[in-house]
């Protein structure tokens, strides 16, 4: 006949069968949703929030906005839309600008008071970013263009603050490449 | 006649029939949730897996004979592509990557890194003799001088469109070996500013 070990092993067996079991299914779940909440981020969207003065009026700092990311992946990103990029010398921070122009385009880098025009090319798979604010923005004027690789997402949607609820104005800058 | 009495007048062996055919369809529905539970289980988690931590591709092209694809096009090289390695953007000289081309978003392409930032490398067929690698950007070259669109042509490449370390070739099962970080003496950078990280003696 078999005896069963003193009450206390049992117990305690049964306490590590539960807490393991538990331990092991709350991993699972957290893995689950680390999977899902990156494949949200990576290939539909998400909410950021930009600090920086370079996108003034539109965009202020500490503003909270909605990025998508499906024009990204269907190559749908156009002129005027304002992305999200890693910025080309720090792979691990993120810049906010609008898109002046795409591959191809004819850009003026000179300054508009200037007598003599200086144009740039956009080279084959770059784009060139701007900030809203001229005077305050490192951006392709500083850098050069920015390969398409880097960009992430676009932004469409700004839900704070409160009384700037609402999708984001066109540039106040005007067209600035010609030749369109 | 109440309903009971009805289902009285049934033959045994329909009722049976009917209870199988009820249980059958509870069979479907219960296999068709289990199916939606594991599909959305399954599918984020490979996904993840597949886009941060490692996946296979296929190489193609010439451009970086002798160390994949020595037979051309007869045979291409199946690499193991390591995302986990390069999540902070740490790579050596001499590693084999895979990036994001800087000229066709659509298309990755896969070179050796011979200079980091702050080196100062002097190039074969590019504008400019020397040319200083900026903050982050590296300088990538293919293996076959002459036949690779690399850093000759479009200048250093930044390091967010760095994809993965190619660490083994998997297929074919004769060249099955780890790729080894090594940079040809004759590519070495001029100057070069950091010190790559060596595993203590």
């Amino acid at each position: 006949m078999e005896f069963p070990g003193p009450w206390w092993q049992s117990l305690h067996r049964t306490m590590l069968r539960g807490i393991l079991g538990k331990t092991f299914r709350l991993v699972g779940y957290t893995i689950q949703y680390a999977c899902i909440a990156h494949c949200t981020f990576e290939y539909v969207g998400g909410v950021v929030m930009c600090s920086g003065p370079s996108m003034e009026p539109t965009i202020q700092n500490s503003d909270i906005v909605c990025a998508e990311n499906l024009s990204r992946h269907f190559y749908g990103i156009q002129r005027g839309d304002i992305v999200i990029a890693k910025s080309p010398s720090d792979p691990k921070s993120n810049i906010c600008k609008r898109v002046i122009g795409l591959e191809g385009d004819k850009i003026l880098t000179s300054h508009p008071s200037d007598f003599f025009k200086s144009h740039n090319y956009v080279p084959t798979g770059h784009v060139w970013l701007e900030g809203d604010n001229l005077q305050n923005s490192t951006d392709s004027r500083y850098y050069g263009p920015v390969p398409y690789g880097l960009i992430r997402g676009r932004i469409f949607f700004k839900i704070w603050p409160l009384s700037d609820f609402g999708f984001l104005r066109d540039s106040p800058n005007g067209h600035r490449s010609p030749g369109d | 006649m109440s309903h009971l009495q009805m289902l009285s007048r049934i033959p045994r062996p329909l009722r049976t029939l009917e209870r199988g055919m009820a249980q059958s369809q509870g069979w479907v529905k219960r296999y068709f949730r289990a199916f939606c539970k594991g599909f959305f289980v399954a599918v984020p988690v490979a996904v993840t897996f597949l886009d941060r931590v490692a996946c296979v591709a296929r190489v193609e092209g010439a451009s970086m004979q002798p160390s994949l694809n020595p037979g051309g096009s007869q045979s291409s090289d199946v690499v193991l592509l390591n995302h986990w390695k390069v999540r902070n953007f740490e790579v050596q000289r001499g590693d084999i990557v895979s990036l994001v081309s800087p000229k066709n978003p659509e298309q990755k392409i896969i070179k050796r890194v011979i200079a980091l930032e702050g080196d100062i490398v002097k190039t074969i067929g590019h504008k400019n003799r020397y040319v200083k690698v900026p903050r982050g950007h590296i300088w990538v070259e293919g293996d076959h001088h002459g036949h690779s669109f690399d850093s000759n042509s479009f200048g250093p490449v930044s390091l967010g469109l760095l994809h993965a370390h190619a660490t083994h070739i998997l297929w074919p099962p004769e060249r099955w070996q780890k790729l080894e970080s090594v940079l040809p003496p004759e590519r070495l950078p001029v100057q070069s500013e950091k010190e790559s990280l060596h595993g203590s003696p």
